[in-house]
């Protein structure tokens, strides 16, 4: 008796473990979509438009939309994608490390055909489909087509016009300039660059720096290991020792080693920083939130870190990939992109009236420059999966001073060339 | 007969907890350690290595700085909230309690705890305001005191991080040994007090030779406990430091997570966790041990 009675508990727990997989009845009718952006950023705002024209042009299909966070589907995504519980389409970051796994792995829809079909790549225009392609060892730049970025995002800088104007300074357009207001701050007492070495927006200036240095060739030798890279030549070496200098002239702060991106943005948006080089991702924050100074945003002189945004993917597994289809065609609509830049967002095919307000009009043009100009230069941390944290620590021993930008280079050398050696594998 | 139908009925008793125990602890486990001996990075098939992963973390040397720094967070999360702990709850019992009241003393009881209760995201911001190099609120203090040379960029300078850490933590810790202590101070014979009392004891002699010894068993406990919660540590690291700055708070559980999921380096990070896991199971044994050998 009690072996039969074991033997009916793991049964029922089995069961029941089983069960909480769910039906795949109920879902028949349900177009599962999973997005990171909150409800209130442009991108946010325009795709809750483009779920209302889906449900309009789809009657009778449910929309079971999930918001979730950037570092859960950075984190945790890929095993969704490879599960057979797959949303039908989801924003997902682009890059070798993140898309071009999955894409190498064989878990995303090769979108090759419906890009040609629907025209999509003549509405996205060139460069911008660099980070929606990958080849067989999940390599950007060339291949088949794996996601459908639908918005854009570049690097840019932030001026307090206000503390410019106190100064009597004239907004900086080479780096020269740049650095001569940053002079003038200082000996005002004045901390110019708002930064934050916990997270991102160091590692950006420095990379920003070696920019200033480099062309096309150099960012696809790093980024798309299109050649060697030597990361002691002039546009490193420069990026790195310019970074140290502007700490040693304190232009930042090296308290700033352990604040994060948070940090920077509420130091630029409370005044205490007069500039702050950061991506278009804080346009839309720092137009609801300030109020109380003038500031503008201008480009970085030369090439700039940015891209294409996070992309739509279609999992292998996707029960419904032609709703997933119509829903990326409706988000590349000129309504839709429109009403994603009157927000604050860079829209990457929008209509052809151009938008009312003159400051969202420079972002998008700016955007525009750039991309036309092949200037934008994706992110330093992209080549290696990992590389944003060992960017993180290099960058935070420049700011302390713990290490000087050769011990910094060797550092970022090391896990590049590792992984360098294991592509393809 | 009789007797093997009755360990029977109680097997079933413990079958659901052995199948829980089996799904949630053993099986991941044992998968964390077959992944261990693979290169993995999270999706597709992952290729068989052997022992290459552990090879490696000999000569990693974040890995090993990442032990150091858990030695000193074993120190400010199980030694001195032990140590502090014992003042702490003594001086409730015997010095509020008997002065000023027990209402007096749960309350203030009720306050040290309050660290256990907050949840460790919260705690770690909050922590993370005050600790904040501009306008943090101990520098900011430190200044209204005039002691402006004390103000440190707490979190950032990779001197003072884990010292830092170790002090948040030690205030997170605290509460947990002070309410066991005081419940084993309770366990204890106030005879024995009395009698030391009468003998001319000191508060030092009897805390020392009375309430000391009588709380062995409680001090075993909360030092495992403690020691496990050290070596296990994450949260407050991802909160406050994320194991800046320039490494200076990484600790092996954080570093098993970067492999895991920012590095795509599953199978080492599967080897970090499975070393760590032994590590605690060994470090858990030999304190049983201990304990067992102190009792009898």
């Amino acid at each position: 008796m009690p072996q039969r009675l074991i033997a009916a508990v793991v049964a029922a727990l089995l069961v029941g473990v089983a069960g909480c997989g769910g039906s795949d009845e109920a879902a028949d009718n349900t177009f599962k979509l999973w997005h990171f952006e909150g409800p209130d950023s442009a991108m946010g705002t325009a795709w809750a438009e483009a779920i209302k024209q889906f449900e309009a042009s789809h009657p009778g299909v449910k929309v079971a939309f999930e918001e979730k966070g950037f570092e859960q589907i950075q984190k945790t995504g890929s095993l969704a994608v490879n599960s057979k519980d797959a949303p039908d389409l989801l924003e997902y970051p682009k890059g070798n490390a993140t898309a071009g796994l999955l894409s190498k792995q064989g878990l995303l829809t090769d979108l090759s055909d419906e890009v040609a079909q629907r025209g999509w790549d003549k509405k996205l225009g060139p460069g911008v489909d660099t980070t929606a392609r990958y080849d067989e060892r999940g390599v950007m730049g060339s291949g088949q087509w794996f996601g459908i970025p639908n918005y854009a995002e570049y690097i840019t800088v932030y001026y307090n016009k206000d503390m410019f104007d106190r100064q009597g300074l004239a907004l900086p357009t080479t780096l020269d300039q740049l650095t001569a207001a940053m002079d003038r701050f200082v000996a005002a007492g004045i901390t110019p660059l708002a930064t934050a070495g916990q997270e991102y927006p160091a590692q950006q200036v420095l990379y920003q720096l070696a920019l200033t240095k480099a062309d096309r060739g150099w960012v696809d030798r790093y980024q798309r290991y299109t050649g060697d890279v030597d990361f002691h030549d002039t546009a490193w070496t420069y990026g790195a020792t310019t970074f140290a200098d502007w700490v040693r002239k304190g232009y930042l702060s090296r308290d700033s080693a352990g604040l994060k991106a948070e940090d920077m943005g509420l130091a630029f948006m409370q005044g205490k920083n007069p500039i702050m080089v950061s991506g278009t991702w804080w346009y839309g924050r720092l137009r609801a939130q300030v109020k109380d100074f003038q500031w503008v945003s201008a480009r970085w002189p030369g090439m700039t870190a940015g891209s294409s945004g996070n992309m739509w993917v279609v999992p292998k597994a996707a029960k419904h990939k032609q709703y997933a289809l119509d829903f990326i065609d409706i988000t590349l609509s000129p309504a839709v992109q429109d009403k994603l830049r009157d927000a604050g967002g860079v829209a990457v095919a929008p209509g052809a009236a151009p938008a009312a307000d003159p400051a969202i009009r420079q972002l998008n043009d700016d955007y525009r420059a750039l991309r036309d100009a092949d200037q934008l230069a994706f992110y330093p941390d992209w080549p290696v999966p990992g590389y944003y944290d060992v960017q993180v620590q290099a960058v935070q021993k420049l700011i302390t001073g713990d290490a000087d930008p050769r011990q910094v280079l060797d550092e970022l050398a090391g896990p590049y060339r590792e992984h360098v050696a294991s592509i393809g594998k | 007969m009789r007797a093997v139908r009755e360990r029977g009925s109680y097997l079933l008793y413990l079958a659901p907890g052995a199948l829980l125990v089996l799904a949630v602890v053993l099986v991941p486990f044992g998968m964390n350690v077959g992944i261990s001996f693979t290169e993995w990075s999270g999706v597709g098939e992952p290729e068989w290595t052997g022992l290459d992963n552990y090879g490696r973390l000999l000569s990693d040397g974040t890995f090993w700085a990442s032990f150091r720094h858990n030695l000193a967070l074993v120190v400010a999360m199980a030694v001195l909230p032990t140590l502090a702990g014992l003042v702490v709850a003594a001086t409730l019992v015997d010095y509020i309690g008997k002065h000023f009241g027990a209402r007096q003393a749960a309350v203030l009881r009720a306050c040290v705890y309050l660290p256990q209760v907050l949840p460790i995201a919260v705690a770690g911001i909050v922590w993370s305001w005050i600790l904040a190099p501009k306008d943090g609120a101990l520098n900011a203090a430190l200044r209204a005191l005039g002691l402006e040379a004390l103000a440190r960029n707490w979190l950032g300078d990779p001197d003072l991080a884990l010292w830092s850490l170790m002090g948040v933590l030690l205030w997170m810790q605290l509460g947990y040994p002070v309410v066991i202590f005081m419940a084993g101070m309770s366990r204890l014979d106030p005879a024995l007090h009395e009698a030391a009392e009468l003998d001319g004891a000191s508060w030092w002699g009897r805390f020392r030779h009375v309430t000391v010894p009588g709380l062995r068993p409680e001090i075993f406990v909360v030092l495992l406990t403690c020691t496990i919660a050290a070596l296990k540590v994450f949260a407050p690291i991802y909160v406050l430091t994320r194991g800046g700055p320039a490494g200076a708070t990484n600790v092996p559980a954080y570093y098993s997570f970067q492999n895991f999921f920012e590095r795509t380096r599953v199978g080492y990070g599967a080897a970090i966790a499975t070393v760590l896991t032994v590590l605690v199971l060994v470090l858990t044994a030999v304190f049983l041990r201990v304990q067992q050998r102190g009792e009898r």
